[in-house]
């Protein structure tokens, strides 16, 4: 609530600050807006700028922060005997047993990382007045519960407080620099410039984003599971695990299957698409009339534009029906989930994005080869064939390299076209399952952050974005020389 | 030139024009005709592929855009709304007891201590005042005498207490002093020699009438239609309509109390599978455990049919509903405006921050390694698989920093990366076309780098910026996995109120329903898809006239 | 303005020895008149082309010159809304017939580009692929021999005879082109034009061109496109003089430099404009 009353009381400011600013620059000059440095709108920005923004960053430095700093105090707060109370109620006996000493005598230090998590959520139940928590575990943590509350409370009245200090102190600080020669477009300007190279940054800090919590899950994975088990091993069955006390109750994280199914379902995606994609790409650029190639090919980029998840349902709606039925009629058992429907439907995906890269490729080789091979007395296809192809090959390696990189990443038509269970197999028509089915189903639903089966969806994302990136950096390297040679 | 070529060449003359050319003329030319037909196979594939997934999904998704219904004539007498309601009037007496031991609240233990001093059934009583008159709900409290248990009237009436060893008494300490305290609030009362509990009780209108079961009055005026059907044989009769006939009358009684006691004519939708065999999807020579609707019941259908009561509609609740477990019930306006606060998300983050980043990398940003480095990144993150965001999102903003699940705020923060290098990528290309000339001549004027860029350069990129921002816009529209990963796949049975408020969007409502058993979840779903794709087709569609429309060739 | 051109005129330099019994026109244009779309590029030109003879046609920038060229192997249908009307012979057989095959055509009336277009190929294969679609040889043998000789016309076989798989593009400006007038001789056409074929070398690349040219008149007939009057004063035995569309003055190359009719072609070749 304050938060919000904070935030517009920024924008209120920012405006008044503009004003401010304008006229005060304008009256420091006497009236005469032409003697001053900058136009008279530049010294309001200056001001606006000064009075707003610096309380909406602290904004959301705060939102981000003080939850932290405020779950740490609340923590470190909780004498031991409160947390010997919520751990003799919440633990398993035997667990309580061997910890309890460590409790007794450190309080929350003594618990492990998932069982600090649990109580934050408890707490957090408490605070909120939520239901979900037993009256008894209730009572125990009442006492923590309240302090968060009033820690929450005392942070967004601090915000607030904060906020319209710093938002009134630059308001004032900034208006008082104003003076006919104040270079004020120079300092608004150089502001901005600062924003759009943030602004530019937040591509790199994406990657780094993707990058760092993708090796800090799987760092966690790969100390409950050893990194040689999981890429080599070939056995996957990571929902096994029901008791904790049950044997061998980690499943099996052998990733080998997934790896297997992923390239099974890409390969046949790619056999359906290369050929169509290409041969599509090649008339329309050198056969079709122009009135043909206008109207052709907007409509092939439908396809590009449908999204997976309808491709997904075409796929289990009529093309597995059919494979299946097509198997069944020539004495073949295959699958309802087989590879072969996944893999075709995926393939008619990428078709418009091969055809639509060779196109560029094919259009970048010079016209004067074909002239060349023309008036030499070839035919169309002998040119292409002979001629535009070899020499287009590296620009068309390049786009089926971002092909299959798609092909691996794609995620929505295997989850509702492929297997769940990991088979290790090279069947097309058996059901295989691959690295982004297992991501999504061991991800939806709800998830303890924990468990060996939540966190090897990370590693399985670790190695999706380091193959796809590969893939990647090479094909557009190559696209790009093969381009930079042409141009 | 030696003698040798000489006659080499000489060899050679009329070597094109042969019968020996002749034939390996035709024979090339058979090639070239080959490879065209390839061609045009490829291009015919790719279309019929596009032709039959219309196909296949749109015929499926026509019998979605219609609902049959069931003129019902329905009784509302009062009785069966306040009985069925019976065993919640406990909740309404409780609520007044609690409020005498505001100590207890969210102890539910201590709660239940206190109200086992009553019988279970003690709520009997209200249901006959309501009776009596039903104007009592939503009216005055009114008060009402409720027994005690044979225990609490022994303690009451001295015959046990505290010192009486706990196996004999059936009482624990802190009930004995609840009932004390009852006491000397003179809610616990003799009456006529006997311990009661004599209360004031406020019984809400809505809250009474929303527990009460509906279904079975809409159940009853079928049955009335049947007379001959009895007993177990009532349940395939009941089957045929949906459960959300209790649901519209109970709108319609909270709209109009005065309806209690009257009779109405209502359609109620018919469930699922009757509404298959309405549209004849039903195949009727199946043998009969192979059907959902057993042979009974088709002729109880034919019947209502025969007598003209069922009538098929235009199905607006498809378009105005949340998601249901009921195909009938089932709609995608929940979606709708999950999606809606999900691309408002999106655009707010996405747009802003994509077109400055290629302001600054097209105009202002020196040629250094931290230049390409971000060229490269923002090149090849937007070849990142989608559901590797989807990880981001679960790892950074639902983990770290705690932001909540399913919520359109987290689904758009993560679209909006997944958008951002399609929009700065766009973005840069337009700038990129504005000739040099412009900025030349602007910054001749004197103007600044900035001014030029915003007075001149942005305004005649902006077409090109947006056709990119659309498409950006479409594909976040289209997107799946990266929403899985971050809740956003929960069953939500109501339309989404804000940014933080559960919510689903289109096509993750598409991947639910896809998987979910009801026959009548097909049609949905294909008319889903149908619908999302009108969406995507009016955006591209857009972004190609703004392309057309202000299409520059300098 | 009047068609000035002179057909029968004899030549006045020696035909080769072999051209001597048959001095009669290996193509001949009749009326040619190009279109791109609505433009008219050409009006209406008359041209024999003699056998075993250069012929130039020079002319001041977008005179139709090398539009005229490029009707001759009908390279224009490559181009869009271009529409070529006239009669224009191949020994007698019109090549603008529904009935004449546009691939035999190219094979026989061959051509080299302004700028080199070698294949991304190596050079042997670049040499090798005419002869290998028209299926010119019999085997690997015959193909070697085919490459060798047609390298040696062109008078790059000592220069490239040790390196003949490495690729084509990584020649020289000027032997690239060599690679290319070897590339159309390998196919053994009757006629081989060429559009400006020096213009992107330097001196010295293009006096070897030229002699090339003169050496292969001998078993070729030659049309050359070129913007430089020396040039076409030095290689060719007629010259055909364009300008804007018209076809100004056809005769030998001498009397043309030395006695224009046209002040048209007076004023180009003095080189008042250009």
């Amino acid at each position: 609530m304050q938060t919000w009353v904070l935030i517009v009381a920024l924008l209120i400011l920012g405006l008044a600050g503009y004003y401010l600013g304008r006229s005060r620059a304008v009256a420091s000059a006497d009236g005469r807006a032409a003697s001053l440095h900058s136009v008279p709108s530049y010294y309001g920005m200056y001001v606006a700028i000064w009075a707003a923004v610096p309380g909406l960053i602290l904004v959301l430095v705060w939102l981000s922060i003080a939850p932290i700093v405020r779950d740490n105090m609340v923590l470190s707060a909780i004498p031991p005997e409160t947390v010997t109370a919520w751990a003799q109620e919440m633990l398993p006996a035997d667990l309580f047993a061997a910890e309890a000493e460590a409790i007794a005598a450190s309080g929350t230090d003594g618990l492990t990382g998932p069982q600090v998590e649990l109580l934050m959520v408890n707490i957090v139940n408490v605070a909120a007045g939520s239901s979900f928590v037993s009256p008894t575990v209730a009572g125990i943590l009442v006492g923590p519960a309240e302090h968060m509350n009033s820690l929450g409370e005392l942070s967004s009245w601090g915000l607030l407080v904060i906020g319209l200090g710093l938002a009134c102190a630059g308001l004032y600080t900034a208006r008082r620099r104003l003076a006919p020669h104040f270079r004020a477009r120079n300092r608004v300007e150089s502001i901005i410039n600062v924003f759009l190279i943030i602004c530019s940054t937040i591509a790199i800090l994406t990657t780094l984003g993707i990058v760092l919590s993708l090796l800090f899950e799987s760092a966690r994975f790969f100390g409950i599971v050893p990194i040689w088990e999981f890429l080599f091993g070939t056995q996957w069955s990571p929902q096994i695990a029901i008791r904790a006390d049950q044997v061998g109750s980690s499943g099996a994280f052998g990733a080998i299957p997934l790896f297997v199914g992923t390239l099974l379902i890409a390969a046949i995606a790619m056999l359906v698409a290369v050929p169509v994609g290409l041969m599509s790409a090649i008339y329309l650029s050198d056969y079709a009339p122009p009135r043909v190639r206008a109207s052709v090919k907007p409509v092939l980029e439908i396809l590009a534009g449908i999204p997976t998840v309808v491709y997904g349902f075409f796929a289990i709606l009529t093309v597995a029906p059919f494979i299946r039925d097509l198997g069944a009629a020539v004495g073949l058992n295959v699958s309802a989930n087989s590879a072969l429907a996944a893999g075709v439907v995926m393939g008619i995906m990428i078709v418009p994005f091969i055809s639509s890269l060779s196109d560029d490729v094919i259009n970048a080789v010079p016209q004067s080869l074909r002239d060349g091979s023309a008036a030499l007395g070839a035919t169309k296809s002998e040119t292409i064939r002979q001629v535009i192809l070899p020499a287009a090959l590296p620009g068309i390696v390049g786009a089926c390299l971002l092909a299959v990189s798609r092909a691996i990443g794609e995620t929505m038509i295997v989850v509702m076209a492929a297997g769940l269970a990991a088979n290790l197999t090279v069947n097309p028509f058996a059901a295989v399952t691959t690295v982004t089915v297992q991501i999504a189903t061991l991800l939806v639903g709800d998830q303890e952050f924990d468990s060996a089966k939540t966190l090897s969806a990370f590693a399985l994302g670790l190695m999706l974005f380091v193959v796809t990136l590969c893939l990647n950096v090479i094909a557009l390297r190559v696209v790009k020389k093969y381009r930079e040679k042409y141009d | 030139m030696t003698d040798l070529t000489h006659d080499a060449m000489a060899v050679k003359i009329g070597h094109h024009t042969s019968e020996d050319a002749q034939r390996r003329l035709r024979r090339r030319y058979a090639a070239e005709r080959r490879f065209k037909y390839y061609g045009i196979g490829a291009i015919c594939l790719g279309l019929g592929m596009l032709a039959i997934l219309l196909i296949s999904i749109g015929s499926r998704a026509i019998p979605a855009l219609t609902q049959n219904y069931l003129t019902l004539q329905i009784e509302i007498p009062p009785e069966p709304l306040v009985a069925s309601a019976d065993h919640n009037y406990m909740q309404f007496v409780e609520r007044e007891i609690l409020s005498l031991f505001p100590e207890a609240v969210g102890d539910f233990q201590a709660q239940r201590q206190i109200m086992s001093i009553m019988p279970f059934d003690a709520a009997g009583v209200i249901s006959e005042r309501v009776l009596e008159d039903v104007s009592v709900l939503g009216g005055e409290r009114i008060d009402v005498t409720l027994q005690l248990t044979d225990e609490a009237q022994a303690y009451v009436n001295g015959e046990i207490s505290r010192s009486t060893p706990e196996a004999d008494r059936r009482l624990t300490d802190d009930q004995m002093s609840a009932i004390d305290r009852l006491r000397d609030d003179d809610v616990i009362v003799v009456q006529d020699g006997r311990p009661v509990l004599d209360i004031a009780v406020n019984l809400p209108f809505y809250e009474v009438v929303n527990q009460s079961n509906f279904q079975s009055l809409a159940n009853d005026a079928l049955y009335r239609l049947f007379p001959e059907v009895e007993g177990r044989a009532r349940r395939d009769l009941r089957a045929i309509i949906s459960p959300g006939a209790g649901f519209e009358l109970r709108q319609m009684i909270l709209a109009d109390p005065g309806l209690i006691g009257s009779s109405v004519s209502l359609e109620v939708p018919l469930s699922d599978e009757f509404d298959q065999l309405a549209k004849n999807f039903v195949d009727r020579d199946l043998p009969e455990d192979q059907r959902r609707v057993n042979d009974a019941q088709i002729a109880y259908f034919d019947g209502l049919e025969e007598a003209g009561l069922v009538t098929s509609r235009f199905n607006t609740q498809f378009f105005t509903a949340a998601d249901s477990r009921q195909p009938e019930l089932a709609g995608i306006w929940g979606a709708l405006v999950g999606s809606f606060y999900t691309l408002v998300v999106t655009l707010l983050l996405s747009f802003p921050i994509g077109v400055s980043a290629a302001i600054y990398l097209e105009e202002f940003a020196p040629k250094n390694r931290l230049t390409d480095l971000i060229e490269v990144n923002i090149n090849n993150l937007a070849a990142v698989p989608s559901i590797v965001f989807g990880l981001l999102g679960l790892a950074v903003f639902i983990q770290f920093f705690g932001l909540p699940r399913s919520a359109p705020l987290v689904g758009g923060m993560v679209l909006a990366l997944m958008t951002l290098p399609t929009i700065i990528i766009a973005s840069r290309a337009a700038l990129k076309a504005v000739p040099p000339s412009i900025r030349e001549a602007a910054l001749g004027m004197g103007a600044s780098r900035l001014q030029t860029v915003t007075h001149h350069v942005l305004p005649l990129a902006m077409p090109g910026i947006l056709t990119g921002t659309i498409i950006g816009m479409a594909q976040a529209l289209g997107e799946t996995a990266p929403l899985l990963m971050v809740g956003m796949v929960a069953f939500i049975t109501s339309t989404p109120e804000g940014l933080t408020s559960p919510a689903t969007v289109l096509p993750v409502q598409i991947y639910i329903w896809s998987d979910a058993p009801e026959r009548g979840f097909v049609a949905k779903t294909s008319l889903a898809i149908m619908t999302l794709l009108v969406f995507l087709i009016c955006m591209n569609a857009l972004a190609v006239w703004l392309r057309k429309r202000f299409e520059r060739r300098w | 303005m009047s068609m000035t051109s002179e057909i029968a005129s004899e030549p006045s330099v020696s035909p080769p020895p072999q051209a001597e019994s048959e001095a009669r026109a290996k193509m001949t244009s009749r009326g040619v008149e190009v279109h791109y779309g609505a433009k008219r590029a050409l009006h209406g030109i008359d041209v024999d082309i003699l056998q075993h003879e250069v012929l130039a046609l020079i002319g001041p920038s977008g005179c139709g010159k090398s539009t005229f060229l490029r009707c001759l192997n009908r390279m224009n249908d490559t181009i869009e809304g271009c529409k070529v009307t006239g009669e224009m012979t191949l020994d007698g057989g019109n090549i603008y017939d529904k009935a004449l095959d546009v691939v035999q055509l190219r094979a026989r009336v061959g051509m080299v580009f302004q700028k080199p277009n070698p294949f991304p190929k190596s050079i042997y294969d670049n040499i090798a692929y005419g002869p290998r679609i028209h299926g010119l040889a019999g085997g690997k043998e015959e193909l070697d021999g085919i490459v060798q000789s047609s390298l040696e016309r062109a008078g790059l076989w000592e220069e490239v005879k040790d390196r003949l798989s490495e690729p084509g593009t990584g020649l020289s400006g000027g032997q690239q082109q060599r690679l290319c007038i070897a590339r159309a001789v390998a196919v053994s056409p009757e006629v081989i034009l060429m559009d400006e074929p020096c213009s992107a070398l330097d001196p010295i690349a293009t006096a070897h061109i030229e002699e090339l040219i003169d050496e292969l008149r001998v078993n070729y007939t030659i049309v050359i496109v070129t913007h430089n009057m020396q040039q076409a004063a030095r290689v060719s035995q007629k010259t055909a003089f364009f300008h804007l569309g018209d076809l100004v003055e056809h005769k030998e190359t001498q009397e043309i430099f030395t006695n224009p009719q046209d002040e048209r072609t007076q004023g180009y070749i003095t080189g008042r404009y250009g």
